[in-house]
């Protein structure tokens, strides 16, 4: 049953929808339940079929170690999401149900591009997460700014996706077969000069759909708006989900399609690193809404997990083959965006505030939150001893074992810009006085989601070896580069 | 001769296009759409998929588009004559358009694709006949991207539902 | 001669046959309507001009002549491009449907085969239904064109009710699909000599009149025209010869579907036992269906919007999804 993470997630989908449809305002109290007992079968059958490497359905769908770490990651990030949105979503919608249900097909959606090794389940899988992403952030209907950052998420993402699939058009028109590998093979065998050219193009407009999951600049400009107006656990699910599954696919394409073209794709993705760093952390620093200001810190994350793929070089036996700091920093990432966004939905649950002015006096009034956030914060710069800095480490090892100083010397500059804006927030929470001093009452279920981020944000820092070898055996399928 | 009707349908479409970006009133843009859809169901034609012709233009022109214009005829906006935040991206913006358009015609202009023949022959699938080649393979090579697609449809109805249905207020919870 | 060419000029004439026929047969449509309507009514309907039997046999030309001479009038504000096109689509997809209908067995004169439908397509159902959908645009464009409300609201009307409706009058037609395994009217035809299609595919058959009339907008579906509420609907400010169009669509229209309710459900041109050509069981056929028509638009009343549309999606649509799910359950258990 090698897709078994995938039924269990549509039938949870589906059962969600019917348990709302027929249950009793008692029953439906059970609904986030049941949708974190669709993650965990979900994550169960990941581990079942664990250490499997199958190409099904003709070649459109891989099952493979890489697909499975993405799995695994997805079904952990869908579990933290509900868990804390059951507070959040109380009071603000009365359509829990539909929630749940379509958050539940976002999971697969992700778990569908992790696999997808077809053009045409890129753009479909693509396509799904990118609906069920919209829906989600125009949730709250009553909401002007959650119906603008949808109209915003879903004008920007149609044309993305445009420009993507006249990409996957070309590259179907010159290789003649949807199948990655296959595509690869007549890559491989070609001489034809148009061919060649084709192929340098077809990717870049690709890049533009993958670019816009992934919020790279130029294609970011959605992010800010979304992240501010979508409610809060989708902007948290928004922050790492298509961010990381983006990846999924930009790495399968990069490694298994296009790897002879290398020469050609690195500048450009070290282009695109650069200015992603530079801009999301130069405006993250003007911000003063922290669900913008985490959009503009997540857009320059982006631009570091870029900087892996760009140092890419699965010769030799080097502990630094930037595929591997990709996806340890996407694992460290998962767990500190997370746990930021839930000690920004801890504060909104029981203020409403999401101004960075309003975190004054955190630390009397939320001291848990205040002390994590700092955590948190210290993970997102990079700074040891967090995950963060595991994550920084390989790609920036990856950057200087390839040569490529410049851009890692721009990167570490961009970490100490982006220690300012985080220390704004921090500053404010410890040093400035509130206005109102009443404590900040924070409910059991957000303080255990709380204490399992931080926890795992450290845990990875000081015990770093079962991450390394996670990494090590997902990105086994791939074949030598270079 | 087919190839005659060819570029007959090749300048509809294309002309047909221009006008559904060019157009300024919603309903003559929709129209050229519908006039795409129509030419570029002629090409299928002429490719000997009569089958994907017909579902083109009915799913297409029959019934999403006439959606299109349902919700433009619904909302009745005026012509679009740029707002003024627009406006001042409007130089900026035809000059990246143009650079990228003028970009894509260098590359690609004079890329020549390979004449490959795929499975799907003429002869092939007048021996096999189109409508069922094409259900032979949406139940086998493709039968993920077609599942997915239906319950891709389940969630989009759901969804607008969620965004449609009047709202009930919070407090009768 | 090219056989190309041949193939061309065959396909012309055949056109114009069907085109003249149908014109003809639009015209006296009109007169039969009347008359029908008038008996249901106990009055005596049209029965002076060219008076023979008792029937008004000119009358349908001396509505054409007045119809032409009537001032053509175009609104101020309307979009006039549009304007004119609209019942010229209208017409337009109306008669495209007949290029697919096998109207007689394949007759062998001179030893060169004729066959008597303007095109053998194989996907012809499907063909169909396509022209069916582009219909709406007909319809559409006249009521918006014309920049008047009761226009607007009729074609916003018709647009929802026949989206609506051509989901279940293409699922009422799956099950004939599923059950003769082609998508060729040629060969439905052929297949029906022993059995009509009927027989297996009762409800079918009654999903898809219904929403056949709903297509074509008659009653008890004529919301788009309602003249109590709308004035005249989509067709409120067009006179003289585009109006007479739009007539013209609706009554090609309605053969049309009784075309297609006789050549799928009830056999086509296949008549018992050799007797008259196939034609003629083909237009007795249709008759009975738009005398049926015609019946119901004498004795129903119309259907309030809110009741078309639930009964749309919440009666036809499960009935048609229900038989086409019946039709493959017992399709697979009879191994076919």
């Amino acid at each position: 049953m090698l897709i078994s993470p995938e039924l269990i997630l549509a039938i949870f989908g589906m059962l969600v929808l019917v348990v709302d449809l027929i249950g009793r305002a008692r029953t439906r109290e059970w609904l986030p339940w049941v949708t974190v007992l669709g993650f965990v079968l979900a994550f169960a059958a990941t581990l079942y079929i664990w250490g499997s490497n199958a190409s099904i359905f003709a070649g459109m769908y891989s099952v493979d170690m890489f697909s499975l770490f993405f799995k695994l990651l997805a079904t952990i990030a869908g579990t933290m999401i509900v868990l804390v949105s059951i507070d959040y979503l109380r009071g603000r919608t009365t359509r829990q149900g539909e929630f749940f249900s379509i958050f539940t097909f976002s999971i697969l959606a992700m778990t569908m591009m992790a696999s997808s090794a077809s053009l045409l389940m890129i753009y479909l899988s693509i396509e799904f997460l990118s609906y069920t992403s919209y829906l989600l952030t125009g949730f709250l209907r009553e909401d002007k700014k959650s119906n603008e950052a949808a109209l915003k998420y879903f004008l920007y993402g149609a044309i993305t996706s445009a420009v993507m699939l006249y990409g996957l058009s070309l590259l179907y028109g010159v290789s003649g077969s949807l199948n990655l590998t296959d595509i690869a093979t007549a890559f491989a065998n070609t001489v034809d000069p148009s061919v060649r050219t084709v192929a340098l193009v077809a990717p870049a407009l690709v890049l533009a759909g993958l670019g816009f999951k992934i919020s790279l600049v130029p294609f970011h400009q959605w992010a800010p708006d979304a992240y501010e107006g979508a409610p809060t656990p989708v902007t948290a699910f928004l922050s790492v989900g298509p961010k990381a599954v983006g990846f999924a696919i930009l790495l399968r394409v990069a490694l298994t399609t296009l790897p002879i073209y290398q020469a050609s794709w690195i500048p450009l993705l070290a282009v695109i690193s650069i200015i992603t760093m530079t801009l999301g952390n130069l405006v993250a620093l003007r911000q003063t809404n922290i669900k913008r200001l985490l959009a503009y810190s997540s857009i320059a994350q982006a631009g570091y997990m870029l900087i892996g793929l760009v140092g890419v070089n699965l010769t030799g036996n080097s502990p630094f083959s930037g595929l591997n700091g990709v996806l340890i920093y996407l694992f460290a990432y998962l767990f500190t965006n997370l746990g930021a966004f839930i000690c920004v939905i801890a504060i909104e649950n029981a203020t409403g505030a999401v101004n960075i002015a309003d975190y004054a006096g955190l630390v009397r009034r939320a001291p848990f939150v205040a002390a994590l956030f700092i955590i948190f914060f210290l993970s997102l710069a990079g700074i040891p001893p967090t995950a963060g800095f595991i994550g920084k480490f390989f790609v920036f090892g990856a950057a200087l074992r390839e040569g490529f100083l410049t851009l890692a010397a721009i990167g570490v500059i961009n970490s100490i810009i982006s220690v300012f804006y985080y220390f704004a927030v921090i500053r404010a929470a410890f040093f400035l006085d509130a206005k109102d001093p009443s404590p900040i009452r924070i409910t059991p279920l957000v303080t255990a989601m709380l204490t399992v981020t931080a926890a795992m944000v450290l845990l990875i820092a000081v015990y770093p070896q079962p991450l390394f070898n996670l990494a090590a055996w997902s990105m086994g399928m791939f074949g030598v580069v270079k | 001769m087919s190839l005659l009707v060819f570029y007959l349908f090749a300048a509809i479409a294309v002309l047909a296009a221009l006008g559904m970006v060019v157009l300024r009133n919603p309903v003559h843009s929709a129209l050229s759409l519908a006039l795409v859809f129509v030419s570029l169901a002629a090409m299928y034609v002429l490719l000997s998929a009569p089958f994907i012709a017909v579902a083109q233009v009915m799913i297409y022109a029959g019934a999403i588009l006439i959606l299109f214009v349902f919700v433009i005829m619904l909302l009745s906006p005026g012509t679009d004559q740029g707002v003024g935040a627009l406006k001042a991206q409007r130089g900026l913006a035809i000059l990246f358009g143009a650079a990228l358009l003028v970009l894509l015609i260098a590359v690609l202009g004079g890329a020549v694709l390979p004449p490959t023949r795929g499975t799907f022959t003429p002869e092939a699938i007048a021996a096999e006949g189109d409508t069922q080649a094409v259900g032979a393979l949406l139940f086998t090579n493709f039968l993920l991207p077609f599942e997915i697609t239906s319950i891709l449809l389940l969630v989009a109805i759901v969804g607008v539902i969620v965004l449609a249905k009047k709202r009930q207020s919070i407090s009768k919870q | 001669m090219d056989p190309l060419a041949l193939v061309i000029i065959e396909a012309l004439i055949k056109s114009i046959v069907v085109i003249i026929v149908l014109l003809t047969g639009f015209a006296y449509l009109t007169l039969m309507e009347r008359m029908v309507v008038a008996r249901i009514q106990v009055r005596v309907g049209p029965n002076r001009v060219g008076r023979v039997f008792g029937i008004a046999a000119l009358q349908p030309i001396a509505d054409a002549i007045k119809m032409i001479f009537k001032e053509d009038f175009i609104p101020a504000n309307a979009d006039k491009l549009i304007y004119v096109l609209a019942p010229g689509i209208a017409v337009g997809t109306a008669l495209l449907a007949w290029a697919v209908i096998p109207l007689n067995p394949p007759l062998t004169i001179f030893g060169y085969t004729i066959n008597f439908e303007i095109a053998n397509v194989n996907v012809a159902v499907l063909y169909l239904l396509a022209i069916g959908s582009l219909s709406i645009y007909g319809i559409v464009l006249g009521g918006w064109s014309a920049n008047n409300k009761y226009s607007l609201l009729g074609a916003l009307r018709s647009t929802a009710q026949m989206v609506s409706y051509e989901v279940s009058l293409g699922l009422s037609l799956v099950g004939v699909l599923m059950v003769s395994g082609t998508l060729s009217l040629t060969q439905i035809v052929q297949q029906q000599s022993m059995i009509w299609n009927v027989v297996w595919q009762p409800l079918g058959f009654v999903i898809y009149l219904v929403c056949a009339l709903a297509e074509i907008n008659r009653v008890p579906f004529d919301l788009p025209e309602a003249e109590t509420e709308l004035v005249a609907g989509y067709q409120t400010e067009y006179s003289s010869l585009k109006f007479a169009l739009f007539y013209m669509a609706e009554y090609i229209n309605m053969l049309t579907i009784s075309a297609i309710a006789s050549t799928v459900f009830l056999g086509g041109y296949q008549g018992p036992f050799g007797i008259l050509p196939g034609v003629h069981w083909l237009l007795i056929k249709m008759l009975i269906f738009i005398f049926i028509f015609m019946w119901i638009r004498g004795t129903l009343p119309r259907f309030r919007y809110d009741q078309l549309m639930r009964f749309g999606w919440q009666v036809l649509l499960p009935l048609a999804l229900a038989n086409t799910f019946v039709t493959a359950v017992v399709l697979v258990l009879l191994g076919k």
